[in-house]
């Protein structure tokens, strides 16, 4: 444990973009909160207001973690390559810290410390644009931004959405993983091409679809299985704001569907692939000392 | 004494290519080991199989383990230095500092201290903004604060100038090595290190070529300058390496009758580096 967290530390002293990036978007966002136009163009009623709060705010933390997915994917990408490739490798591998050390404590920092430190930012971020819009445009919004409940709902929506992608997208982390351990050289080639060859080789020997519709599936199937959809009407609310139509959940209760999302195998196979795959890559570790 | 380093039929391959052909050696505790080798000779594929980090044939055994599968527990009574310059860039001086610290149980933080104080280079510094010397002396004092049973040295010197690598070799062997401890060290400064080193492992083409100590050398090996006249008759004597020097020939000999070889002129024991090109030209 001592050693996770001085390895963890060391992910946080060389990839300083982990904080770097939250920080500038959280400025970024609180400028235009400051100085952006604010102005509806229509009158809004209370219960519009109920609908358009929890919309800001959402788009709001959304912004962090769509920009963190593309972070995290780099970061993967390299964790177990740029050491190999300034040869800084031999001076961590001189040290009492097992190869199995070393990749756990970097896909820990994937998938919990780099969305923790989002997930700060995006608190810290929405509460000043709920001040600040609060001020600024209280004709629109009055205090419907200051509610206690809509609060709770946004810590343990983006809970559920850091410890439920972890999970479903493990394969894709595995997968980065793997190819960082292994890429001489070309990184993102090795990542785009062996999948890309499987998908074509298939098609043309067996005329078949499995890892293109397997791939798609990953990629697409996480909301339909850890959210409830539009099906689901008491969860959704509709109002018409001068020529806008915004829809938001009425309340997250109603969208979470963790019971479908553990119960869906789909889940699991995928947690036992990337599984598979970070094996490997601790494997590939040990055997690696150079690119 | 004990073997702290124990290799039988130890050979490495990459892919057809013989990096270690069946080598057989053994270090005894307490000793500074010269591993000397041309280029490509297999001293960096030993060093790599010694340090457990990388797979390979044969028996190997160090400090009572087999290094591969056991890495990190070696790593606590073993350090190395795999070459120069493989310090992080991104790295502080400090963090560097704290995060040994942090890690190893046997890391002297006081001691890492007192030798970069000596070097003037300040802990908040990057590794990137250094100088590749000061680099090299960052990475040396990170390593010899490690109370380590053995320190495998592969080129530690490379990039520093002369007055600090008189001072590491000086450091190395006044403070650093004492009875508990075993140097392994390689290098192409043969000059440099022949006055410090205990034994010699000569390797070349996967093969040890010679091992044995420092001692032994004055009683296996000889060199003697032979004037042009007896020069047939010194042949005859079958020495296995000459080459011309000042007007003479020097003749290097192996297990030689010392009393005949006298009969030609002044008899020395070879310099490591002379016996080292002696045997391997």
């Amino acid at each position: 444990m001592h050693t996770t967290m001085w390895l963890v530390r060391r992910e946080f002293w060389e990839n300083r973009a982990i904080w770097i990036v939250p920080a500038v978007i959280g400025v970024a966002l609180t400028i235009a909160a400051l100085f952006g136009r604010i102005d509806l163009g229509a009158a809004v009623s209370a219960e519009q207001q109920q609908v358009i709060a929890p919309t800001v705010l959402l788009a709001y933390g959304f912004t962090f973690f769509a920009v963190m997915s593309i972070y995290s994917s780099w970061y993967l990408m390299e964790c177990l390559y740029a050491d190999r490739k300034d040869r800084s490798v031999l001076f961590w591998k001189s040290l009492p810290i097992s190869d199995t050390a070393t990749v756990l404590a970097k896909l820990f920092t994937a998938v919990i410390a780099i969305p923790l430190v989002y997930f700060l930012a995006a608190d810290i971020s929405t509460l000043l644009l709920a001040f600040i819009v609060s001020m600024r445009a209280h004709a629109y919004f009055g205090s419907v931004l200051w509610q206690p409940e809509l609060w709770l709902q946004l810590q343990v929506l983006w809970l559920y959405v850091i410890v439920t992608t972890a999970i479903w997208f493990l394969p894709f982390t595995g997968w980065l993983m793997l190819v960082s351990a292994w890429a001489k050289r070309a990184v993102v080639l090795w990542l785009i091409l062996p999948p890309l060859a499987l998908y074509g080789a298939e098609q043309l020997f067996f005329g078949s679809h499995f890892v293109g519709s397997q791939l798609t599936e990953r990629a697409l199937g996480y909301l339909p299985r850890a959210f409830y959809d539009h099906s689901n009407h008491a969860a959704w609310a509709t109002t018409a704001i001068g020529t806008d139509t915004i829809t938001a959940p009425t309340s997250v209760w109603r969208l979470l569907n963790p019971v479908g999302f553990v119960s869906s195998p789909a889940t699991w196979i995928g947690v036992l692939v990337g599984a598979a795959m970070i094996y490997g890559a601790i494997q590939l570790r040990l055997r690696r000392a150079e690119t | 004494m004990s073997a702290i380093i124990e290799a039988r039929d130890l050979t490495k391959n990459y892919g057809s290519q013989l990096a270690l052909d069946r080598v057989n050696f053994s270090i005894e505790s307490g000793r500074i080991v010269g591993l000397i080798g041309p280029n490509g000779a297999g001293k960096t594929s030993a060093l790599r199989a010694i340090l457990g980090l990388t797979a390979y044939r044969g028996h190997l055994n160090v400090l009572g383990r087999e290094p591969f599968a056991n890495r990190a527990a070696l790593m606590q009574e073993a350090s190395f230095i795999a070459d120069v310059a493989v310090l992080p860039s991104w790295l502080k001086v400090e963090q560097a500092i704290d995060f040994v610290a942090g890690v190893h149980p046997r890391f002297r933080r006081d001691r890492a201290l007192a030798l970069l104080a000596k070097t003037q280079i300040a802990g908040s510094r990057r590794i990137r903004e250094l100088s590749k010397g000061m680099k090299t002396l960052v990475h040396l004092a990170l390593t010899m604060a490690i109370d380590a049973r053995l320190l495998v040295l592969d080129e530690p010197t490379l990039g520093l100038d002369i007055l600090a690598r008189r001072s590491f070799y000086d450091a190395l062997v006044n403070d650093y090595m004492d009875d508990t401890r075993t140097i392994l060290i390689t290098t192409h400064q043969v000059e440099e290190v022949e006055n410090l080193l205990t034994d010699v492992l000569f390797i070349d083409q996967g093969r040890i070529a010679v091992d044995c100590s420092i001692d032994d050398i004055a009683a296996r090996y000889a060199a003697v300058a032979v004037a042009e006249d007896k020069l047939i008759e010194a042949r005859a004597l079958r020495p296995f390496y000459e080459r011309p020097l000042l007007g003479k020939t020097v003749l290097y000999f192996e297990q030689p009758d010392f009393a005949r070889l006298a009969a030609f002129g002044e008899v020395h024991r070879p310099s490591v580096s002379d016996l080292f090109v002696a045997k391997l030209s």
